[in-house]
């Protein structure tokens, strides 16, 4: 804690903006959000859009498995459902994508009530197999009704047009993702300390005593999963107008297990967790692409055997920030925090 | 305030360093690829990168383009969409390379309306897709050969030739790449006077195939064509169809007929048909075999047969380095002059690969078929060179 900081209610307690220097950094950061797209070229761009879905992706699910201790292995199923749902939308009702994007959350979250519902009779393991099969109902689903989905064929997508000004390039899109990270990255930070945030956590602790102490299961699981699935949805719809296609490919059973170790990597039941657990995910595979292509370019010869090796390297990786630190990036960002915080004269 | 301003100024710095400047060097070509070295595909990404790589090399070696030398630039792309838009991304704004190969139909299909509106790269990839292969759409996508419907129509011209009003059956995955010729190939059944009796469908890969198999048999087939297949459920189809006493001929496209499968069959391969765009590495009474084989001796020392993904890359990097040269004879070293170098390729020999090629509609409609020989456990041609155009 900062010297001469001190809280007097529990409503301090609880803001996000604790002191005038997180509002200063964060100003900054924000400031330098909005500089990247004028000095980086577009590899770089598409990554930052990449990482922005995975935030969103995240952040939603932690919300289900961080914050109500619901395992969800269906992730990937609902950015599906939202994805197919948009570009459906927009390509055969000629929905502009401003209506697509909210109708595709919602069908994303009613799907997630209805895959939901047997988390009121089953928990822990047996949930994940449940939801494990509408990961693979889903997919079928894209695969085979070939009237709406196209099969994999895949569906093309229109990009999102700002007034006259279509968002057809990484730099354009860009600006969007970041209105969308920010808005949803906003809403689950201030979710998880209202009454309902509240009611997820009791859930998670402890189903039974929630129940005693008034909070109905019925209706607090299934919120949470119809708020992570239609942020998952968000997600998806964001994801296909950027990648301009959607095809079944898209949304395999690995990009759910991917969203769940970006959920525990990161740190369960933080937001903030959520965000370098994304940024982790999504930009660690690319550094050790660039970096085993880089040794294989100076070494010649032994390409063959780098390449393969990041898999290992990742694996090893997650492994290693598990083991060191099970609460995950969003705990090693704090202790780096209070340790700077109370430099050079620490207790 | 200042100090803010400073930062951000620093910030800036660092992210434009970051990102870095490039070097232009007059003399040099720079071909970019995004192979599946590492993931499903990988047993033929590895082998496509080599053929392509050897390609490019060995025209190096003969005095490159016009006397500018090849730059080949590779990433992985772990056969994953997204992953692979990544590298492709990353080696157009770091290389800016004239010509990008890419690793599957699935990312074709994602940059594909890019390439057109934006980077304007000559683009092949180790997909046969018919889709991508649509010059109207796609005019900068070249598919080095047929496409699958190519393969099929070849197939099915086969059989229509020596059997008029043969009852065929098409037996394929459930994926992109087993449905993508099946469309085609029953227009052409019916153009043909074939009899399409069943399609089946199975999962790659999968055990259980006995209902597909006694559907052949209660519906008479003559002619089975698989597609969509690599090893898997290739072998136990033909397996049970023989217990059950079926007697059909069976036939694979371009994945289906390499010397993984025979050498996994055994016996049970006769008398399977396959068709295959380009030669076998055994064939070595072809010029260009012997001339790959000798180069495989002296770089790569340990490898001892090269399978026919191998030959898709080589080929490709052949057509590749013909396109350069003209297109830097013309003084228009760029996609669109790339494209009108590819397109202007007529009767161009590649020293027995495949026959002499001509470029039709951004591809090389033809190929051969080729029939198991089970003792020496390799495919021989049993016909000629068989266009589609």
């Amino acid at each position: 804690m900062r010297c001469g900081d001190f809280k007097e209610s529990y409503i301090k307690d609880e803001e996000i903006f604790q002191s005038f220097f997180v509002k200063f950094w964060l100003a900054l950061f924000f400031i330098f959000l909005i500089l990247i797209p004028f000095v980086a070229d577009a590899y770089i761009l598409y990554i930052a859009n990449l990482i922005g879905f995975a935030i969103i992706g995240a952040v939603g699910l932690n919300i289900l498995t961080g914050f109500t201790g619901q395992i969800s292995l269906g992730h990937a199923a609902f950015v599906g459902v939202g994805g197919y749902t948009a570009a459906i939308l927009m390509t055969r009702l000629n929905f502009s994508f401003w209506l697509a994007l909210p109708c595709a959350g919602l069908v994303a979250a009613l799907a997630g009530l209805v895959i939901g519902i047997p988390s009121l009779r089953v928990k822990g393991l047996y949930l994940c197999m449940t939801t494990l099969a509408a990961q693979f109902i889903f997919e079928f689903i894209f695969i085979h009704w070939e009237f709406m989905t196209r099969g994999i064929r895949g569906i093309n997508v229109p990009s999102p047009v700002l007034g006259n000004f279509p968002l057809d390039t990484e730099k354009r899109f860009y600006f969007l993702t970041l209105v969308m990270v920010v808005v949803a990255v906003g809403f689950a930070r201030n979710l998880v300390r209202s009454r309902v945030g509240r009611a997820f956590v009791a859930i998670r602790d402890r189903d039974l005593a929630a129940e005693i102490m008034g909070i109905s299961l019925f209706r607090y699981k299934l919120t949470a999963f119809a708020i992570s699935s239609f942020y998952a949805g968000i997600a998806g719809t964001l994801w296909v107008s950027f990648m301009r296609i959607v095809t079944p490919d898209h949304f395999p059973f690995h990009l759910s297990i991917q969203y769940l170790a970006m959920v525990i990597v990161g740190g369960l039941g933080s937001v903030l967790g959520s965000i370098f657990g994304a940024l982790f995910m999504v930009l660690t595979p690319e550094l050790l692409n660039t970096l085993s292509s880089a040794l294989s370019e100076m070494i010649p010869g032994v390409g063959q055997l780098f390449i393969p090796m990041k898999e290992v390297v990742f694996g090893a990786l997650i492994v290693l920030f598990l083991i060191f630190e099970p609460r995950g990036l969003a705990e090693i960002w704090r202790r780096i925090k209070a340790f700077f915080l109370l430099w050079p004269f620490s207790y | 305030m200042r100090k803010s301003l400073i930062l951000i100024l620093v910030i800036a710095i660092g992210m434009i360093s970051l990102v870095g400047f490039e070097c232009f060097a007059e003399d040099v070509v720079k071909v970019g690829a995004v192979q599946p070295i590492t993931g499903r595909f990988a047993f033929a990404g590895v082998q496509i990168n080599a053929g392509l790589e050897d390609a490019l090399m060995m025209a190096n070696e003969e005095g490159g383009i016009n006397g500018k030398k090849i730059e080949y630039i590779m990433e992985d792309g772990t056969y994953s969409v997204d992953k692979a838009v990544a590298a492709f991304k990353r080696i157009m704004a770091r290389d800016n390379p004239v010509i990008m190969y890419g690793e599957s139909t699935g990312m074709g299909k994602a940059v594909a309306p890019e390439i057109k509106d934006r980077y304007k790269v000559l683009y092949s990839s180790t997909s046969f897709s018919s889709e991508l292969a649509n010059v109207a759409e796609n005019p900068y996508v070249f598919v080095p050969g047929p496409t699958y419907s190519d393969m099929f129509g070849i197939l099915l011209k086969y059989i229509a030739k020596e059997k008029p009003g043969a009852n065929v059956a098409f037996f394929y995955s459930d994926t992109e790449f087993g449905r993508d010729p099946v469309p085609y190939g029953r227009e052409m059944c019916k153009k043909l006077g074939l009899n399409l009796v069943a399609e089946e469908v199975a999962k790659v890969g999968g055990v259980d195939v006995a209902s597909q198999v006694l559907d052949l048999k209660r519906k008479k087939t003559e002619y089975v064509i698989f597609q969509g297949f690599v090893l898997s459920p290739v072998s136990t189809v033909i397996k049970q169809a023989r217990d059950y006493g079926l007697k059909v001929k069976f036939m694979g496209t371009h994945w289906g007929t390499h010397k993984m499968l025979l050498d996994k069959m055994g016996p049970l391969a006769e008398g399977y048909l396959g068709v295959m765009p380009y030669a076998f590495y055994y064939q070595d009474d072809i010029p260009m075999i012997k001339k790959i084989r000798a180069w495989n001796k002296k770089h790569h020392p340990k490898v001892e047969y090269r399978p026919t993904s191998y030959m898709q890359g080589f080929l490709t990097g052949l057509v590749f380095v013909e396109c350069l040269k003209r297109a830097d004879k013309a003084g228009d070293l760029t996609g669109d002059g790339l494209v009108k170098a590819l397109q202007s390729i007529k009767d161009f020999d590649v020293g027995g690969l495949m026959a002499p090629i001509t470029v039709v509609d951004n591809k090389i409609p033809m190929g051969r078929v080729y029939k198991a020989n089970v003792s020496k456990k390799i495919f021989e041609p049993i016909t000629g060179w068989i266009r589609t155009d």
